[in-house]
């Protein structure tokens, strides 16, 4: 299921710090939308009210016009790798992947064609029974995506994917990264704070600042026409080259 | 001249140094021997009187105390833990008014209160003046050492179920289709095993040597309610063997149910 997902005036304050201030955007069918900022602009925040876990204090959630605020996190349908990746420890890539599927109540075969289908998607065919302590950064990152798509999720939430994955494979994974989303084809936000990662995965890119989405753009839009202060200091030196 | 002056320096920081290190490790020396000089003198005791003791390792009555106590134990760590789990759940992913005083009356408060207090309570409520009278019966025995040692199960399997929602991975579970009952089976309890097994055996040994709320609740009485530590308490003075004879077996059985969690919990 390929889901629009639309954030009206979102609000959310802890004390007298706003982490949302009134934010709006819209993420169309199959786009790739990476919100990019620095450390504690209210990005991961954002990812979290609409993933459910936090509530905000004012604004709504809509998924394909659906008011979702209501909705518990399990019944919204929205696939979530955070920045650990969040693999379950005690689980083989396996029945990591096929979690989701279990608690859906899906079939044996039925888990059993979509977990390697997904495997084979994110290139892990051969790893179903390592457990992810035995994994790379990367290989770590692909099966949190391959959990993530298992269930078709509506919306696909991804937190600093990046992050935690060493130089020296993060192109690989980069594009692999890329690759599988488009292919899956999920309306996907990502959280993420490099510049540079964000003009090449996203569609378009939201820029935040301090709780606010200051600009939304494509990459080459951003770049040509940075708007403001804020939005040309953090494109600096992409900018310059 | 200078460089003279600052080598003296650091052999003096050296020397107080030394000092404060020699006077840490008198101190820890002397809290160790203080721990371990009573176990050390009950092997010293028992080799003085061993054939004495060895005869009494078969007394009836320590044989009775032997079941009562070690099967007690084994109910009462069973029951914590499984009372243990859907308590720490509700603490863990619910929040409330006056929680913090929950806690501190289900986990602290019981692991201080004084036991005869605890039993003296217990008399009153569940004794021959009250409707319900369970007075010195096998389940008398269960609730006293249940209320006295269940806190160290709640407080292993609380912290870890909050490590584990700390970490996220329940969200993630819920975040799948995931229900209460997939983030407990799947995702708290496989991750908590070793707390659990920590759990139940502190439990278990501290029921093993509770013994002031069960002797005032459900009194002693041979293969009915009677416990190791209240043969050593009622035979200290006139047989001094049997005292002998309870205690070694009940240290032996903490030191190994201790040893037996530690080596599980190496194993993680």
């Amino acid at each position: 299921m390929i889901s629009e997902l639309r954030v009206e005036n979102l609000s959310k304050s802890y004390g007298k710090t706003k982490a949302l201030d009134k934010v709006s955007l819209t993420v169309s069918p199959s786009e790739f939308l990476v919100v990019m900022g620095p450390s504690g602009c209210g990005k991961t925040t954002l990812l979290l009210t609409i993933l459910g876990v936090l509530r905000a204090d004012e604004g709504h959630v809509y998924l394909d016009g659906e008011d979702i605020d209501d909705l518990r996190i399990s019944q919204r349908n929205l696939g979530y790798a955070p920045q650990d990746f969040g693999l379950f420890p005690h689980l083989t890539t396996y029945d990591n992947v096929a979690f989701g599927l279990r608690a859906k109540g899906f079939g044996r075969s039925e888990i059993d064609s979509r977990v390697k289908a997904r495997l084979s998607l994110v290139g892990l065919e051969g790893l179903e029974q390592r457990k992810p302590s035995e994994l790379s950064g990367g290989q770590k990152q692909r099966v949190a995506l391959a959990r993530a798509l298992a269930i078709d999720p509506c919306l696909l939430l991804l937190d600093e994917p990046l992050s935690n994955v060493d130089e020296v494979t993060k192109a690989d994974v980069k594009a692999n990264l890329k690759e599988t989303i488009k292919r899956a084809g999920v309306t996907t936000i990502c959280v993420m704070h490099d510049p540079e990662d964000a003009l090449e995965l996203g569609d378009r890119i939201a820029v935040m600042h301090s709780g606010a989405i200051i600009q939304v753009a494509t990459p080459k839009d951003l770049v040509e026409n940075p708007q403001g202060e804020i939005v040309r200091r953090l494109l600096h030196h992409l900018l310059r080259t | 001249m200078q460089a003279e002056t600052s080598q003296k320096h650091v052999a003096l920081a050296r020397e107080s140094l030394d000092r404060f290190n020699l006077g840490l490790r008198l101190m820890a020396g002397a809290f160790i021997l203080f721990m371990l000089v009573s176990l050390f003198y009950l092997y010293v005791a028992v080799g003085n009187s061993w054939s004495a003791v060895a005869n009494a390792l078969l007394d009836n009555r320590i044989l009775g105390a032997l079941w009562i106590s070690v099967s007690s134990a084994f109910i009462v760590g069973a029951l914590a833990i499984t009372l243990a789990i859907p308590t720490a759940y509700v603490l863990t992913y619910n929040n409330f008014k006056g929680k913090q005083l929950m806690e501190t009356l289900l986990i602290e408060f019981p692991q201080t209160f004084p036991p005869a207090t605890v039993g003296l309570v217990y008399l009153l409520m569940l004794g021959p003046g009250s409707p319900i009278n369970i007075a010195y019966t096998y389940p008398a025995v269960i609730i006293a050492k249940l209320y006295v040692s269940a806190p160290f199960a709640l407080s292993f399997v609380l912290r870890r179920f909050r490590e584990i929602h700390r970490s996220g991975l329940d969200v993630i579970a819920e975040s799948l289709g995931g229900r209460t009952r997939h983030i407990l089976l799947w995702v708290l309890l496989p991750l908590s095993t070793i707390d659990l097994v920590g759990g139940f055996s502190l439990t278990w040994a501290r029921a093993m040597g509770e013994v002031a709320a069960t002797l005032i609740f459900a009194g002693a009485i041979s293969w009915k309610t009677e416990i190791f530590p209240a043969v050593v308490y009622l035979t200290s003075q006139s047989a001094p063997e049997v005292a002998l004879a309870a205690s070694l077996i009940a240290a032996m059985l903490s030191i190994a149910a201790l040893t037996l969690f530690k080596w599980v919990a190496g194993r993680r």
